[in-house]
């Protein structure tokens, strides 16, 4: 077929400037689309009226606005405190808790049902109860926050403290090591690219969660905005939000890999696919 | 050389237990004694498997044994049936050279190197100069801070080997370390071990399953059966040190000595 | 020896059961130690914060007899299966497409990948806006959230499919068709069904949480309205009511799982 075609014609001996060829090409239709999707939306704004579209400048000028008088930023600022405190507070426990049980195997089994449970439970599910029970502020949108990202980074944090080579910490005994230091030097090492996977799947949860809920029920934050805007028919108001939303998740992705590729230089890169993949 | 014997192994098996079939579990080794003095470089020849591996294991009290005694100088036998009680590298007294070089992967070759001297708490200006030299030995300089990943796979086995060299444990075990590299590779590796062994004459247990290897670097070989393992032949290497690594099988005793051992091989 | 031997594989066998009466014990001691902070909480708490296990049960067998409970369980469930079907058929589909069309996937590709971040429950307040109060919305949300992990499985099995396969078949014979139905959709059978695994209780959830932002039907709408009244037994059980159901639909998905992988190696031996 014609995408295997393509692989076919990088085969033959060309190869090198057929792809930089197919290279160039990609990035010149890509920004050929995102013209194309700017300028259909904006024909769709006088087509269908701003009412249902929003217009793409609109959204433009009114998020310069925001980010200039600062209402924005206030908003954005409140999100992404609560993803990122209920982040830190649901990713500690469920780091630490693998390594405080790796030498009792007995206790994951007894708890695996449980975390299998909460991890599969649909926790957004509790947004109300959380509201019921610490109102409309952050409070609740970190906690729910918390219980979301606990169960997934537990999962990566177990998965790490048990892909321990068991030769390295054989070699690490007979060189002397206690077990503080085979727990420093060979299980944390080897863990951290795990766990650094449950962050990256964790983050895009942290600040859904943090929306969500604050569309729910909240008086501050971007999902508020959204949801103020929504039934003020402000259908450019709900785009800024959504756009600033977006940029948030873009900007602490970018975070997380940054993180990621400092404290992991020391990966060849072959397992570094074969980790992001899991 | 002194006399004085440094390791005994004396009667030591290794069984392991079956979980599937009902048939009697796999004797290993069985019955396995040998004695090593302080200061020899002992070879010991098998068939490839996991016999030697267990030996050793065993030795560097990684594994439990079945039955059998390891003794370290005149001290008390260490207790190597039970698993709560195994010391492994009898505190810093037995090193092992492992088949996989057993690298950090998050460790530069440096601190790869220092690491044995970081976690027993001796490392000061003295041992960071001794493993500086043992870099240089081996031909690792200017690599001090790559990471595994990006040596060759003689440069890692360098590494491990001068990890073990660096805090000076009285015996050390290897198990077949240059077995995966290629024949030039093996050949420098092995001068490279001779030379560092000649500057501090460490009591050695060389397990490989070349004859020739056996031969060129021990002063004394041992020769394992089969399954149940147990010594079945000893020689004395009469080749007089130092010895030409690469020319060793022109030397006039390496034939009649090949043979000998050969015909034992099962 | 052999009386050494059958001495040391009892002693093993021993301690595996040992273990695996230990492990049991201390999961129903770790259920039992869970109701009874449950139920001291509730003592302590007061009934606005925590709800009685009791009442919560209670609550949950006389809406079930009542049909109440039924009736919106019914109608969540229904949204979900409608959203899931329509988020999978995209899912599935689009990816065979653009297969045929690599030069508009590479030019699309960075915006599909750009729109995994935006979170598409915040989306719903603009899908109401255009779709209205009924299920329109909600299907939307449901339908996006399903679409996007089975169309990154779907996508990346075809991408991922063995060329050496596809150049065998091609060697014996086999149609550009047959190619697509048998090699490319086996390949990527496994990371399909890893993706529904994902999806089907994603689409229960997001049917949930949909109805607690719109409409007056459905086990959302059902915890909703019981928080906006205060009555916090109804917010338990319809928590209660909601987890059940997913782990259950977690647990078949698993059961299935591991029943279709276990033909699956068979199979290929056919194929070759």
């Amino acid at each position: 077929m014609s995408s295997l075609g393509q692989s076919q014609a990088s085969d033959r001996p060309t190869a090198l400037s057929g792809r930089l060829l197919a290279r160039a090409r990609a990035h010149s239709d890509q920004i050929l689309v995102l013209i194309l999707l700017f300028a259909i939306w904006q024909a769709l704004s006088f087509w269908l009226t701003v009412y249902w579209v929003g217009s793409p400048w609109g959204v433009v000028t009114r998020l310069y606005d925001g980010v200039v008088n600062g209402a924005i930023l206030m908003h954005a600022g409140f999100t992404m405190s609560e993803a990122i405190i209920g982040f830190i507070i649901g990713a500690i426990p469920a780091v630490a808790l693998p390594f405080l049980l790796r030498r009792l195997p007995i206790a994951t089994a007894i708890l695996d049902p449980f975390m299998v449970g909460g991890y599969g439970a649909p926790k957004l599910a509790l947004a109300p109860l959380f509201i019921l029970w610490f109102g409309i502020g952050i409070e609740s949108k970190i906690a729910l926050v918390a219980i979301t990202v606990f169960f997934i980074v537990y999962f990566s944090a177990l998965a790490g403290v048990r892909a321990l080579d068991s030769k390295l910490v054989q070699m690490a005994q007979v060189a002397g090591a206690n077990e503080r230091d085979v727990a420093r030097h060979i299980v944390f090492p080897g863990a951290v690219p795990y766990i650094f996977t449950g962050f990256r799947i964790a983050m895009p949860y942290s600040i859904g969660g943090a929306v969500v809920a604050e569309i729910i029920s909240a008086n501050r934050g971007l999902g508020y905005l959204i949801q103020l805007s929504a039934m003020n028919f402000d259908t450019t108001g709900v785009f800024v939000a959504l756009v600033a939303v977006t940029i948030i998740v873009f900007v602490m992705n970018g975070v997380v890999d940054f993180a990621e590729r400092r404290l992991l230089h020391w990966r060849p890169a072959s397992d570094a696919k074969m980790q992001s993949s899991q | 050389m002194s006399t004085q014997t440094l390791l005994e192994v004396r009667d030591l098996s290794k069984r392991f237990a079956s979980r599937e079939s009902r048939d009697a579990a796999l004797w290993v080794i069985k019955d396995l004694s040998f004695s090593v003095p302080d200061g020899e470089f002992l070879t010991i020849i098998g068939p490839s498997g996991s016999g030697k591996t267990t030996l050793l294991n065993m030795i560097a009290q990684i594994d439990t044994a079945t039955g059998g005694e390891v003794r370290f100088k005149s001290e008390p036998p260490a207790p190597i049936s039970d698993p709560k009680l195994l010391n492994p590298g009898l505190s810093c007294r037995i090193g092992y050279v492992t088949q996989e070089d057993n690298l950090l992967p998050w460790r530069t070759t440096l601190q790869n190197v220092l690491f044995p001297l970081t976690v027993q708490g001796r490392l000061n200006d003295e041992t960071r100069a001794r493993a500086q030299t043992l870099i240089r030995t081996v031909g690792l300089a200017g690599f001090e801070n790559h990471y595994p990943h990006e040596l060759s796979g003689g440069m890692r086995k360098r590494a491990s080997l001068i990890r073990t060299l660096v805090y000076d444990p009285p015996v050390i075990l290897m198990d077949e370390p240059f077995g995966a590299l290629d024949a030039q590779t093996r050949a420098v590796l092995q001068e490279d071990l001779l030379r560092l062994w000649e500057l501090g004459r460490k009591t050695i247990v060389f397990v490989t399953h070349d004859i020739a290897e056996a031969i060129a670097l021990g002063d004394r070989t041992l020769v394992l059966s089969r399954a149940p393992a147990k010594v079945i032949g000893e020689h004395r290497i009469s080749i007089p040190r130092p010895r030409d690594i690469r020319g060793i099988m022109s030397h006039p005793d390496f034939s009649a000595l090949y043979q000998r051992i050969r015909a034992q091989v099962q | 020896m052999t009386t050494q031997d059958t001495a040391l594989d009892l002693a093993e066998s021993a301690h595996l059961r040992w273990r695996q009466y230990a492990v049991l014990g201390g999961r129903i001691g770790l259920a039992i130690l869970f109701f009874i902070v449950w139920k001291i909480g509730a003592e302590r708490a007061g009934p606005i914060y925590v709800a009685d296990p009791v009442l919560v049960f209670q609550r949950i067998v006389t809406d079930t007899m009542s049909g109440e409970l039924v009736r919106h369980v019914y109608v969540t469930l229904r949204l979900s299966i409608i959203g899931f079907a329509i988020g999978c058929f995209f899912g599935v589909v689009l990816p065979f497409v653009l297969r045929r069309m690599p030069r508009v996937t590479a030019a699309i590709e960075p915006y599909i990948m750009a729109s995994v971040g935006v979170p598409k429950y915040a989306l719903v307040p603009l899908f109401i806006l255009w779709f209205g109060i009924d299920d329109a919305p909600k299907l939307w949300l449901i339908g996006l959230l399903v679409f996007y992990p089975v169309f990154i499985a779907v996508f990346a099995g075809i991408r991922n499919v063995d060329r050496r396969l596809v150049n065998m078949a091609r060697v014996v014979g086999a149609s550009e068709s047959r190619i697509s139905r048998e090699v490319i959709w086996n390949s990527l059978l496994s990371f399909f069904f890893a993706s529904l695994k994902i999806a089907l209780p994603r689409a229960v959830s997001a049917a949930i949480i949909g109805e607690f932002l719109v409409g007056n039907e459905g086990l959302g709408y059902m915890i909703e309205y019981a928080r906006q009244n205060f009555d916090t037994v109804g917010v338990f059980a319809g928590i209660v009511v909601a987890t059940v159901i997913v782990l259950i639909i977690n647990a078949a998905l698993v059961r299935i799982d591991r029943h279709i992988n276990a033909w699956r190696p068979v199979e290929r031996d056919m194929q070759l």
